[in-house]
């Protein structure tokens, strides 16, 4: 177990290295310059001494090479430079939008396994019935519909029209419905269906007839013994579900005006506020290969027999 | 039997379920919206809900978010541009000009900051100090040499060189006026001298601010006005219709049409100081010539763009500054030769296609937009399809970032926006987009009278002898043709019925204030 944890957190420094280096690189390659950018912004003209300021002041008249080792100095010392446009420590901004976002992730994520198992579970139970032809229909929406549409779609008929729930914002529970639902209600009734045929493939292996020899029903078997062993490819789906959300949902974000990471990387993308943009895929990367360590883990509960392996 | 009961109960179940929600879905559209979560009617107590489209990252007055503070209501300048565009007296009550350079200011009196800190000419001393050491453009606005407060409502301004434009200037959002202790307060917000003072700041979500009960002037008549950022336009929109705000800013010309099929929404518009524009870059081989630039300049549509791309929410555009301002109205010249005869005098033929060419070479110009201002990229192609008819190929590229792309890359016509008289008097401008040397003089045009006559414009005091002036430069300019100049977009914001108050107004940061009102 030590050994596997070492090597995981080898893993995470050299994909956060690789990512973060070549981050630095493609930013500084693409265009736009940030001063111009920066000093535009209600379209009015910026003067050569303005420019020349700023360019200065952030830093961008220094070569990219001294750029590059003044940024590994700023991310040893965990505060990863500072914001272009609000002069505050990347990290700091990052760690202020986090709640915002986790709050939704939870949420989405709540809607999306509720979906996944009801969904899943009830159409395997009463696979080729109604239900099923419904969660089939669901399944392909969910990946037909893309979230911008549903979420002007749920804004629409709930707060529009019926005045229900808020169209936008974070203050009260209701607040978090909308977006939850948009962001889970799709990937949910998708894995709905993968759950569900993975159910009902274990249903020919040899421990289910052994099962149904010895007279158990069909849906005790489906839900005490299938549903366990068709749950670890969901395991990975959701784990890499979850980073994505957790990175911040980037459209549902600016959809619902929702204050977290995602919302906040576009804004800094627009803005080329480069140690935000570097900040961030530091942050999501550590994400992603945390959030893949842990699916791990629960591979290894899942599945006792990935232990002897 | 029984399973066959079952089965049609369970298939019952489904088609109630399945009944609810299209009977859901399908009473949608009959009924309006009746929400009324914005706004709370009580005389004494009224609070109201506006969307703003632009969230600042901070509330530091003196740098890339002073617009947004503006906008807010809670921060002042010394001076203010009336409905006019004209500066009139705001935080400075009057002042005078003693010579080329020197100009003093008398200050209102019993002004105080939110903080209770009386503002005197020390403090405003100090808060122009920081302006202008935080943001290069304040500082290139107003071109201060030295400051000194004469007395507790006197301060003495020198500038560097003379700067007719400084009154003017003392109106841009990036001279307000903040008692400079408060702004790196941690346990505080900055204190301004506004109607309104900040109650609580959410970053990227919204800003809620109080009126000040202590103000100078006539006092707030909301005792709240909750700002919230919404960027896109459709949820701004839908978030007025669902009642969640009172009015919003930056209505897209697309949603005009459903709010007015509403009773219960107003939409109110204002030509803003904005201009959507064609450039030529005169270093191109195709428009160095001036021939080419009115070629082009004479066919486009200006009024067809306006009806169809504009939706009528514009005004025709001749010259860079927009007619409501006093130096805005330029006698637009007719252009006498037709496009054959200028086309011809340039040595192009038309060839068997119905193409102009020269010495074999067909007509093909690129012509550059962007995505950020979408209305443009239309324009690009009714530019385009007219151009075509008249045997001129354009091939339009989208490009990520367009002033990259102008700085750093060859490029023949380029569609831009610019703000050009935010202050309301037209130096600024001239001087960054036309004068030889500027880096934003983005179409590369040099004219040694124009840049003389901006240096005389810096000069020149008379409000009326600017004016001409002003005219004067555009009308050497329209001579010229670095650029084309399109439409004057209007401002466009919807209310909801019985938000009084809050209006478009050219001038982009004077959003909310003292006397906006629900009913």
């Amino acid at each position: 177990m030590i050994r596997f944890l070492i090597e995981h957190l080898i893993q995470l420094v050299l994909v956060i290295f690789c990512v973060a280096t070549l981050t630095f690189l493609l930013l500084r390659l693409s265009p736009g310059d940030p001063a111009t950018i920066m000093l535009k912004t209600n379209d009015v003209p910026a003067s050569n001494e303005a420019l020349d300021s700023l360019r200065t002041e952030l830093g961008l008249t220094e070569s990219i090479g001294s750029q590059y080792v003044q940024w590994l100095k700023d991310v040893s010392t965990g505060q990863w430079g500072n914001s272009y446009v609000s002069k505050k420590p990347v990290v700091d901004e990052l760690f202020e939008r986090l709640p915002a976002t986790l709050e939704l992730a939870g949420a989405s994520l709540l809607v999306m396994l509720a979906i996944t198992f009801i969904l899943g579970i009830s159409t395997a139970i009463y696979s080729e019935g109604l239900l099923d032809r419904i969660g089939r229909l669901m399944a392909l929406l969910g990946s037909a519909i893309p979230s911008f549409w549903l979420g002007f779609l749920f804004i629409y008929l709930f707060s529009v029209q019926y005045g229900l729930l808020p169209s936008m914002g974070r203050s009260t529970w209701q607040h978090l419905v909308l977006p939850a639902l948009t962001l889970g209600l799709g990937v949910g009734a998708v894995y709905a269906r993968v759950l569900r045929t993975n159910m009902l493939d274990m249903l020919n292996q040899n421990f289910v007839k052994a099962a149904r020899a010895r007279g158990m029903s069909k849906r005790r078997i489906l839900v005490f013994q299938v549903f366990k062993h068709a749950l670890l490819p969901i395991v990975t789906m959701i784990g890499t579900s979850f980073a994505y959300m957790l990175g911040g949902s980037i459209i549902v974000e600016s959809i619902f005006s929702w204050p977290g990471l995602g919302r906040y990387i576009i804004e800094s993308i627009n803005m080329r506020d480069y140690p935000v943009i570097q900040g961030y895929v530091i942050f999501t990367s550590v994400l992603f290969v945390a959030i893949h360590t842990i699916v791990d883990f629960i591979y290894v509960l899942v599945d006792p027999r990935l232990r002897v392996r | 039997m029984l399973k066959n009961w079952n089965v049609q109960r369970k298939l019952g179940i489904w088609m109630v379920l399945a009944a609810c929600i299209l009977a859901l879905i399908g009473c949608a559209g009959t009924e309006e919206t009746s929400t009324n979560k914005g706004t709370k009617e009580e005389s004494s107590d009224k609070k109201a809900t506006l969307a703003f489209s632009w969230s600042p990252a901070s509330l530091d007055p003196h740098g890339s978010d002073s617009w947004e503070v503006m906008r807010s209501g809670t921060a002042e300048t010394l001076i203010k541009l009336n409905e006019e565009l004209e500066p009139t007296a705001w935080l400075a009550k009057s002042w005078k000009q003693e010579n080329d350079t020197t100009w003093v200011f008398q200050l209102q009196e019993n002004v105080t900051f939110h903080n209770g800190k009386v503002m005197d000419a020390t403090s405003v001393k100090e808060s122009l100090q920081r302006s202008m050491d935080k943001d290069q453009r304040a500082k290139d606005l107003l071109q201060i040499k030295s400051m000194e407060a004469i007395s507790d409502t006197e301060l003495k301004i020198k500038t560097i060189q003379p700067n007719a434009a400084l009154i003017a200037s003392l109106a841009d959002p990036s001279t307000i006026i903040v008692d400079v202790a408060t702004i790196d307060a941690k346990d505080s917000y900055p204190a301004f001298t506004g109607a309104f003072k900040i109650k609580q700041f959410n970053q990227d979500e919204s800003l809620i601010v109080e009126r000040y009960e202590d103000y100078w002037g006539e006092k707030a008549i909301l005792s709240e006005v909750t700002i919230k950022f919404i960027a896109d336009a459709n949820t701004r929109l839908m978030a007025l219709q669902s009642g969640d705000v009172d009015g919003a800013t930056d209505i897209s010309v697309d949603n005009i049409a459903v709010l007015e099929k509403n009773k219960k929404f107003e939409v109110l518009t204002a030509t803003s100081l904005r201009t959507h524009m064609l450039m030529y870059n005169m270093e191109s081989p195709l428009f160095k010539e001036l021939a080419m630039r009115k070629v082009v300049d004479m066919l486009i549509p200006r009024e067809e763009i306006v009806s169809s791309v504009m939706k009528g929410q514009g005004t025709v555009a001749h010259s860079p500054f927009s007619p409501v301002l006093p130096f805005g109205k330029v006698e637009n010249k007719e252009e006498t030769e037709s496009v054959n005869q200028l086309m011809q005098q340039e040595g192009w033929k038309k060839n068997a296609k119905g193409m102009w060419e020269k010495e074999g070479k067909p007509f093909e110009a690129t012509l550059l937009t962007f995505p950020q201002r979408p209305e443009l990229t239309v324009m690009a192609e009714v530019i385009q399809n007219k151009l075509l008819a008249e045997g001129m190929k354009v091939n339009i590229r989208q490009v990520e970032n367009i002033d990259d792309t102008l700085a750093n890359e060859d490029w023949d016509l380029s569609m831009y926006s610019m703000l050009t008289a935010h202050t309301g008097d037209p130096q600024y401008f001239l001087e960054i987009f036309y004068r030889s040397n500027s880096a934003s003089n983005v179409s590369k045009y040099t004219s040694p009278s124009v840049d003389r006559m901006i240096s005389q414009l810096s000069q020149t005091t008379d409000f009326e002898e600017r004016n001409q002036l002003a005219i004067g430069i555009q009308e050497k300019i329209n001579e010229d043709i670095p650029q084309s100049y399109i439409v004057f977009p209007n401002t466009v914001f919807a209310v909801k019925d019985g938000l009084k108050g809050f209006v478009a107004h050219p001038i982009e940061y004077y959003y909310n204030h003292s006397q906006i009102d629900v009913e």
